[in-house]
């Protein structure tokens, strides 16, 4: 939508709950520089959610969405799980639709959106958890690859899944016991990111979101490499600390000890050789933009 | 229960489209659909398969985006609609990976505002079976032409008519064409009748596989320079997934739950929503199928109710049976979703006997009726075939002889 | 033609869809009443009626009204308040469609998953729904029909709602004005608006001022 569209009827207006008049006045919508600095100084596009306190995932909610590049023309998909009980309080529209069918759903809806705005830039976003995206979707998710289907996949990795109650997931770690899991996980956490660069992604960043300026370059990446070129994939850790025994403020630590050295989130990215220069051109472009503007400001 | 709907003196509900009488890029006049119909009979019949004939309706039905599958007997439907997007008719076909994949990118053009058609078979329906309850309770009005066939092992790529069984309880609207012709009508309308804004559901238009859609036969069809006029995403009972519409904050579709302030009334009214639009499918489809049902002779004491090409084999062993002085009536049931409740009441007011061959081994048509009907006694559940076998009109003709104590050359039961 | 008659609950722990027990929607130029086409005519005077009846009139507009998505909208949304005025009634709009968590202000707001917390605490005993998806309208049609007394009538674009006590189709502003002028008409009539007291909320980034 464009986003003067965003806007109430004057005449009704006024009876119009709290977070709608924000969300008309100070949301971000159509602003180039949109990122995660904006959390908590301009009306977020997530109202409100139910996960546990502390919970990482929201957090990365808060950043994904505070980063998107234009979420007026955003249409997200996601899955069952976690993520599914904060998608209705988001300010974009979503679709929630069966277990592990997020990227088929996504590869109809980007078409149909590409068929009907043919002038029009219209970014579809899969976020879902592990569960969805590589054990009962993996399917899918990896032929939306092949396809080479222009939209990006987001996985929220918590390595195991947690709505459920904490049983084993693909992306679980060796050894790990858990429900389902009960003398330890008896395989290899699966190696998503190097299975998404192998099957056509041409931009793969796994990470976790300790540091939200990496999260909003990631996510704009991938974005823009989407639009342009094919499909895209980010891979969050976003641990499950209800389920790994943690506190409520352990999560960012655990985060942290993930990325250090050695761990299994230590910052990777995969881009072909055409991206590389593209997103080159494109930060060129972006600081020759901001300059400008801070000359003219 | 369901009372009768009353259609009588209702005007139909016409396509008030913008794009009414213009011309699309392959230069086909947007039109609605009764003037298609009615532009019928402005050309010869055509000699089709039945296959063919979903090629010729999908080229007149402004058709968005269609996703292919290859499964016996419905491929070569789904490589001909190919064909149709690669000269310009359509705005976007691939083929998928597997039966529950083909259904979820369905659903994902349906969300984005795209009229969508697909394919499947026998074990395909099976395969995509999670998605079908889901696409009526999201309100999606896909059609998906079921070419029916054998879904049990060992693996049979006969006609069989047991996988409709299982798409009766999807919230789905389920038609059971005869002849390549109603699958030719049925296509048209079913856009019209699942895209009304009261209705918006999923349609299964369902004919029996390799009777229907690998045997020629002769059908009219509107002219070519005709199409449907486009749908309309903002007509749409429930928010187009675009952020062209309000809400903006908008889940497709939450599960209501997690909330001491949520009542699980959501759910179960969500459901009756789901059934009610089936019902007012009722006057629409009336308007523009003719009717639920087709009846012959219902002033005969003995009747064939059934559905498919059991009906065509029906109205052979009718014939044959007439000229053994045995008079029989008919009754042909066109959508077993809305069940014709009211129109099989009436038709079957005067019948003794009521026989219902199909070509499944459950006889659920059966169940169905007798479920229906008072007097439930006089509904004789066969004969059956299942598996791919024929049902020669001399074993209907044999079994209702021998059912009412004629003396027939048996065959021998089945 | 359907015995059931679309009125005012309680009527069950779960009542039945109206279009489950054989009411038809109506034809263009039609509305029904409980039930029963009618010609559109007859049902503005119905309305109108019980509207000034109520004690406490509402009206729900939704989201296709309360977003200028276009122009369209943005003129329904002034016809709305001009009939709302007229009456007087109150305006609690349905915001979205979401479960709202972790619970909505019952007195400001109207959600489709528990719309009887709003008819309950505000005593609303007439309302017109206008401006909400069909789908999501009947689930709230229903809800109210099960649990409260509330007299629901929809004024909607498309087809119209069987499980509305009274329901017009194809509104368009022309429509909703003439609401107004049947209401205007009938209170010069000597025809009076029933309603208690009220002062419709205003609301701003802080809340209700």
């Amino acid at each position: 939508m464009s986003k003067e569209k965003i806007v109430l009827c004057d005449d009704l207006a006024d009876i119009m709950p709290p977070e709608y008049l924000d969300l008309v006045k100070d949301a971000t919508y159509g602003n180039q520089d949109r990122g995660w600095k904006d959390v908590g100084s301009s009306k977020e596009l997530i109202e409100q959610h139910s996960l546990c306190a502390g919970c990482p995932e929201s957090i990365a909610f808060r950043y994904v969405l505070a980063s998107l590049p234009a979420p007026e023309d955003t249409v997200f998909v996601g899955s069952t799980g976690c993520t599914s009980l904060v998608f209705p309080h988001v300010a974009v529209q979503n679709i929630h639709s069966l277990f592990g069918n997020q990227n088929a759903i996504a590869s109809g809806l980007h078409r149909a959106l590409k068929v009907r705005f043919p002038d029009k830039v219209k970014d579809v976003v899969v976020l879902a958890g592990d569960g969805a995206t590589v054990d009962i979707g993996l399917d899918m998710t990896l032929q939306s690859w092949f396809r080479q289907e222009k939209f990006t996949t987001i996985c929220f990795d918590n390595e195991l899944y947690a709505n459920t109650g904490g049983q084993e997931s693909g992306l679980m770690q060796k050894g790990f016991v858990s429900k389902m899991a009960p003398v330890g996980k008896l395989f290899d956490k699966v190696r998503l990111p190097e299975i998404a660069r192998e099957s056509g992604c041409h931009y793969v960043a796994c990470l976790t979101v300790s540091k939200p300026n990496r999260v909003e370059k990631a996510l704009k990446n991938a974005i823009l490499v989407a639009r342009e070129f094919g499909p895209t994939f980010l891979q969050l850790y976003t641990p499950c600390i209800l389920e790994i025994g943690k506190q409520s403020m352990e999560g960012l630590d655990e985060m942290k000890d993930a990325e250090a050295i050695g761990g299994r989130f230590v910052y990777k990215e995969y881009a072909t050789d055409e991206v590389k220069k593209f997103l080159k051109e494109k930060d060129a472009e972006e600081k020759a933009r901001k300059k400008a503007a801070k000359n003219q400001g | 229960m369901n009372k009768e709907v009353d259609v009588k003196g209702k005007k139909g509900t016409r396509s008030q489209h913008v794009k009414l009488g213009q011309k699309n890029k392959k230069d086909q006049t947007f039109t609605d659909v009764e003037d298609m119909f009615a532009a019928k009979d402005q050309q010869g019949p055509s000699f089709l398969t039945g296959s063919e004939v979903i090629r010729d309706a999908i080229k007149v039905a402004s058709v968005d985006i269609s996703v292919a599958y290859p499964i016996t007997p419905q491929s070569e439907a789904a490589a001909l609609i190919g064909e149709l997007y690669a000269e310009g008719y359509l705005l976007d076909y691939f083929r998928g990976e597997s039966e529950f994949a083909v259904m979820g990118q369905c659903a994902g053009a349906s969300f984005g505002g795209a009229r969508v058609f697909t394919t499947t078979a026998g074990p395909g329906t099976l395969r995509a079976m999670e998605n079908f309850p889901m696409w009526a309770g999201s309100r999606l009005p896909i059609q998906v032409c079921v070419t029916c066939r054998g879904i049990n092992s060992p693996l049979s790529i006969q006609p069989d008519t047991l996988e409709m069984h299982y798409l009766l309880e999807t919230g789905m609207l389920v038609w059971h064409a005869e002849t390549a012709q109603d699958l030719y009508d049925f296509i048209l309308a079913g856009f019209i009748v699942s895209e009304q804004p009261d209705v918006h559901l999923p349609l299964a238009n369902c004919c029996d596989g390799f009777f229907v859609t690998h045997t020629k036969d002769t059908v009219q069809k509107a002219p070519e320079d005709l199409c449907l006029t486009p749908y309309d995403p903002y007509k749409s009972p429930v928010p187009c997934m675009d952020m062209e519409c309000p809400p903006v904050r908008m889940m497709r579709d939450p599960f209501v739950m997690k909330s001491n302030y949520i009542s699980y009334a959501t759910h179960a009214s969500w459901q009756q929503e789901v059934r009610a639009a089936v019902e007012r499918s009722r006057k629409h489809t009336i308007q523009l199928l003719g009717g639920l049902i087709e009846t012959e002779n219902l002033d005969r004491e003995i009747l064939i109710v059934s559905s498919g090409t059991a009906v065509s084999q029906g109205r052979e062993a009718i014939r044959l049976l007439e000229e053994e002085g045995i008079k029989v009536g008919l009754v042909k049931i066109k959508t077993i979703r809305p069940f014709p409740n009211e129109e099989l009441l009436e038709a079957t007011a005067n019948a003794k006997h009521i026989f219902v061959p199909e070509f499944n081994m459950a006889g659920w048509l059966a169940r169905e009726i007798k479920a229906l009907l008072p007097n439930n006694e006089r509904v004789y559940a066969g004969p059956h075939v299942a598996g791919g076998m024929t049902m020669p009109s001399e074993v209907i003709a044999e079994e209702i002889k021998k059912h009412l104590g004629i003396a027939t050359d048996s065959w021998g039961g089945c | 033609m359907s015995e059931y008659k679309v009125l005012p609950g309680p009527e069950a722990f779960l009542p039945p869809a109206a279009a489950s027990m054989g009411v038809v929607l109506p034809d263009p130029g039609e509305a029904h009443i409980e039930g029963r086409i009618v010609p559109e005519e007859e049902a503005y005077e119905y309305a109108a009626r019980k509207l000034l009846a109520g004690k406490v009139p509402t009206l729900f507009p939704g989201p296709l009204v309360l977003w200028k998505w276009n122009d369209k909208a943005a003129l329904k949304a002034a016809a709305i308040r001009r009939l709302a005025d007229a009456i007087p009634a109150r305006l609690i709009p349905m915001a979205d469609y979401r479960p709202k968590y972790p619970k909505i202000d019952p007195e400001a707001e109207i959600n489709p998953n528990h719309p009887n917390l709003t008819i309950w605490h505000n005593k609303i005993d007439v309302c017109i729904f206008i401006g909400v998806h069909c789908h999501q309208a009947n689930l709230a049609l229903k809800i109210i029909r099960g649990g409260t007394n509330c007299y629901t009538m929809a004024m909607c674009a498309q087809a119209g709602h069987e499980d509305a006590c009274l329901s017009f189709r194809d509104l368009t502003v022309e429509k909703i004005d003439k609401m107004t002028e049947t209401v205007k008409r009938l209170k010069s009539e000597g025809v009076e608006s029933q309603a208690e007291g009220f002062k419709q909320f205003k609301m701003t980034s802080a809340g209700r001022s």
